[in-house]
């Protein structure tokens, strides 16, 4: 049943007040009363269709036709032109090609995760069966190797060559282990996707195992997702129940098992030697590498040890070829990548990208610029072993490379966006904080290193910093780098560094003139009264925890700056702003 | 279930996703089920129950837009699809009332419309 009437859609792409929007809707719906077209027609208010700072949208259905920075007054040549008519007008027609592909996410939001018959509706399990009929384990490398697939983990090492590595690599058993132990703060890539298509990424281990010669996979999952954990436990019930898991799978002499080993929830345990000693039921600290996992691994085995969404990518690349997905991205990052867009940004939530995009076009066409449409201040990738990325490098491609030489990383995916109110030094404080938190303690640079470094930025924040303090950073820092033992301790003084090579005059700030523009470093505030907006209610009175504000009502109130302990009490219940924060 | 052969696998990918009659997908990941997708979704279930309404509630993962969680995605014969976020109780009613029963999109919840299964 096919009604002949048009559906007008009408959206504020600006932050602006819905009653901008039903204003706008109120005249749209008088002036197609006039022309007699309400039969005809269906007007319909939008929160959001995928365009922003545009003014008033209006997009037609079905023809599909957008306008955008529509005005009142153009409200009559739109219903003339598209509404009665079939043409259009064109200063205001707006064109844009999608700006996400999505391949990791290809079933995220489009099947049951619970289902196996929906997933293989899907075209799911097909490059399995692909490979079983017809492709040996180097023709698999071979294809991997075309696509220019890279770990999506946050090293970016070409997945091509760890599978064919392991595939060389002596021994009478061999492993390959799902790293879903995703603990970055602000990142759940992983999480969504073992929620929403935990069968892509069974499949892609399944092919692994196939790829290496590994007849066992274990997906390594923390504890903290419940949710994932269950689907996926599901999910490999359902493929042994279909067959496409355990012995002779799909009728051929491949056999393949997988089980679940759960993490408790150590950061360090996403590096790939501590979580191999984490699944061999030992204190999950790294050792040092080489041997790398590829020739000794778990249980002393060869062991390929692949992210969440590299597997994910790797059903789909088997499907539609390695040629056809290195089309994707730039020269030495090819195919997408799905990072969860978090901080002051008005969308947040998982974007899946082409590698190549710029920053900008992530934060303000994709994710609908800033919260309140305040200034952009920076954007912080990669996580604690990421950096900070300042506006003015917000044009840089995003790939692989071009991170790094802007002092950050890929990292696994997570993109936090900051504006002018986040203060650069508790930015760099808490990163470091995680790091410090999260180290093993095995090894010294990182365990001291990074302890040292928090003390020294700690002193910063509380305004007891001196200027020789940013070299000693720095020193450490790089004994860090060179000398811990896994990536959490070399990487550890990234937020660190980055935001002392972008922002150090904020740290100056900090020390010299013991302020904090972004007022987060509470002991470098000052609260005081502002006698001429106070109206002497008291309530900041009651309200201070320790009395600290004295006078009456005659001479008025002050506050006592040795008895505050700067906890912001009296700014928040002052209904008339009469306190100043400095 | 029986052991799935290869040909199985052909058969059932040619087949694709039975997409037929309509129905609706509430997102039920982590995201959403903090948002309230838990409530929406038995929402749904009942109040169709009650209305006699033919409709296939399903659940489904993370569509990517956390912002607006619950997101509930409607397909309706004679409707492109639509994606409606920030869905509670009384908006999912709504849409049962109104898009599904009345064929009318829900005003202020629209967050996705997608054309493609229009000719």
């Amino acid at each position: 049943m096919e009604t002949d009437r048009k559906i007008i859609l009408l959206a504020d792409t600006e932050q602006s007040q819905q009653d901008k929007l039903r204003d706008f809707y109120t005249s749209f719906a008088n002036q197609i009363k006039d022309k007699g077209l309400e039969d005809a027609v269906s007007l319909v208010r939008a929160s959001d269709i995928g365009i922003y700072g545009k003014g008033f949208a209006v997009k037609i259905l079905p023809r599909g036709i957008v306008y955008t920075g529509v005005k009142e007054s153009d409200i009559g040549a739109i219903i003339d032109a598209s509404v009665k008519g079939q043409g259009t007008v064109e200063r205001l027609l707006f064109s844009e090609e999608p700006k996400q592909i999505r391949i990791v996410l290809r079933n995220c939001g489009v099947i049951d995760p619970e289902s196996i018959d929906e997933y293989i509706a899907c075209r799911g399990y097909g490059a399995l069966k692909k490979i079983l009929s017809g492709m040996n384990p180097a023709g698999v490398i071979e294809e991997m190797k075309k696509s220019g697939l890279r770990g999506r983990g946050g090293a970016g090492y070409p997945t091509w060559m760890k599978w064919k590595f392991t595939r060389e690599s002596q021994g009478d058993r061999k492993y390959v282990i799902c790293n879903a132990d995703e603990g970055d703060p602000g990142a759940y890539m992983d999480r969504s996707v073992l929620e929403g298509d935990p069968h892509s990424v069974i499949e892609g281990l399944i092919i692994a195992g196939y790829a290496i010669g590994a007849g066992m996979g274990y997906m390594y999952i923390r504890a903290e997702y419940p949710l994932a954990v269950e689907r996926v436990k599901k999910a490999i019930g359902q493929a042994y129940e279909c067959g496409l898991l355990g012995k002779n799978i799909l009728g051929t002499d491949f056999s393949f098992d997988i089980d679940i080993r759960l993490g408790a929830g150590a950061f360090v345990c996403g590096e790939e030697t501590a979580l191999i000693a984490s699944i061999e039921g030992k204190r999950g600290t790294p050792r040092p590498r080489p041997p790398y996992p590829s020739v000794s691994g778990l249980w002393c085995k060869p062991t390929a040890i692949n992210n969440v969404e590299t597997l994910a990518n790797v059903p789909y690349i088997i499907m539609e070829g390695g040629d056809k997905f290195a089309l994707i991205g730039t020269e030495k990052s090819k195919g997408t990548k799905v990072f969860a867009l978090t901080g002051k940004v008005r969308n947040s939530g998982l974007v899946e990208v082409p590698m190549g995009i710029t920053l900008r076009e992530i934060v303000f066409d994709i994710g609908g610029g800033m919260l309140g449409d305040k200034p952009i201040k920076a954007v912080q990738t990669g996580g604690p072993s990421g950096g900070v990325i300042p506006v003015d490098q917000l044009d840089t491609p995003v790939d692989y490379e071009n991170l790094q030489k802007l002092g950050s990383i890929m990292g696994s995916g997570g993109m936090i966006v900051m504006d002018e109110s986040d203060c650069i030094v508790d930015i760099a404080k808490f990163y470091l904080g995680f790091c410090v938190e999260e180290s093993c303690g095995k090894c010294a640079p990182c365990r001291i290193g990074g302890y040292q470094m928090l003390n020294l930025l700690n002193g910063i924040a509380e305004g007891s910093g001196s200027l020789e303090d940013l070299d000693k950073l720095r020193r450490v820092a790089l004994a860090m780098q060179r000398a811990s033992l896994c990536a959490l301790g070399q990487t550890a003084a990234n937020p660190v560094m980055s935001t002392l090579r972008y922002f150090e005059q904020e740290y100056r700030e900090h020390i010299v003139n013991r302020k904090c523009r972004s007022h987060k470093c509470r002991s470098l505030m000052t609260y005081s009264i502002i006698q001429d907006k106070c109206k002497r209610c008291r309530v900041c009175v009651i309200n201070c925890p320790v009395n600290a504000i004295e006078g009456d009502r005659e001479k008025g109130f002050f506050i006592d700056v040795s008895k505050c302990v700067k906890c912001g009490k009296c700014f928040e219940v002052c209904k008339f702003q009469a306190i100043a924060k400095e | 279930m029986a052991k799935l052969t290869p040909k199985d696998i052909d058969s059932k990918i040619a087949a694709g996703l039975d997409e037929s009659g309509d129905w609706i997908k509430v997102g039920m990941s982590t995201c959403g089920m903090a948002a309230g997708a838990g409530e929406v979704f038995s929402t749904l279930q009942q109040e169709a129950k009650k209305r006699n309404l033919e409709v296939r509630i399903k659940k489904c993962g993370c569509q990517g837009m956390c912002y607006a969680e619950p997101l509930v995605e409607v397909h309706c014969a004679g409707l492109p699809d639509v994606v409606y976020g920030r869905v509670d109780k009384e908006t999912a009613i709504k849409i049962l009332e109104k898009h599904i029963s009345a064929k009318t999109l829900v005003n202020d919840n629209i967050y996705e419309v997608r054309t493609r299964r229009q000719a």
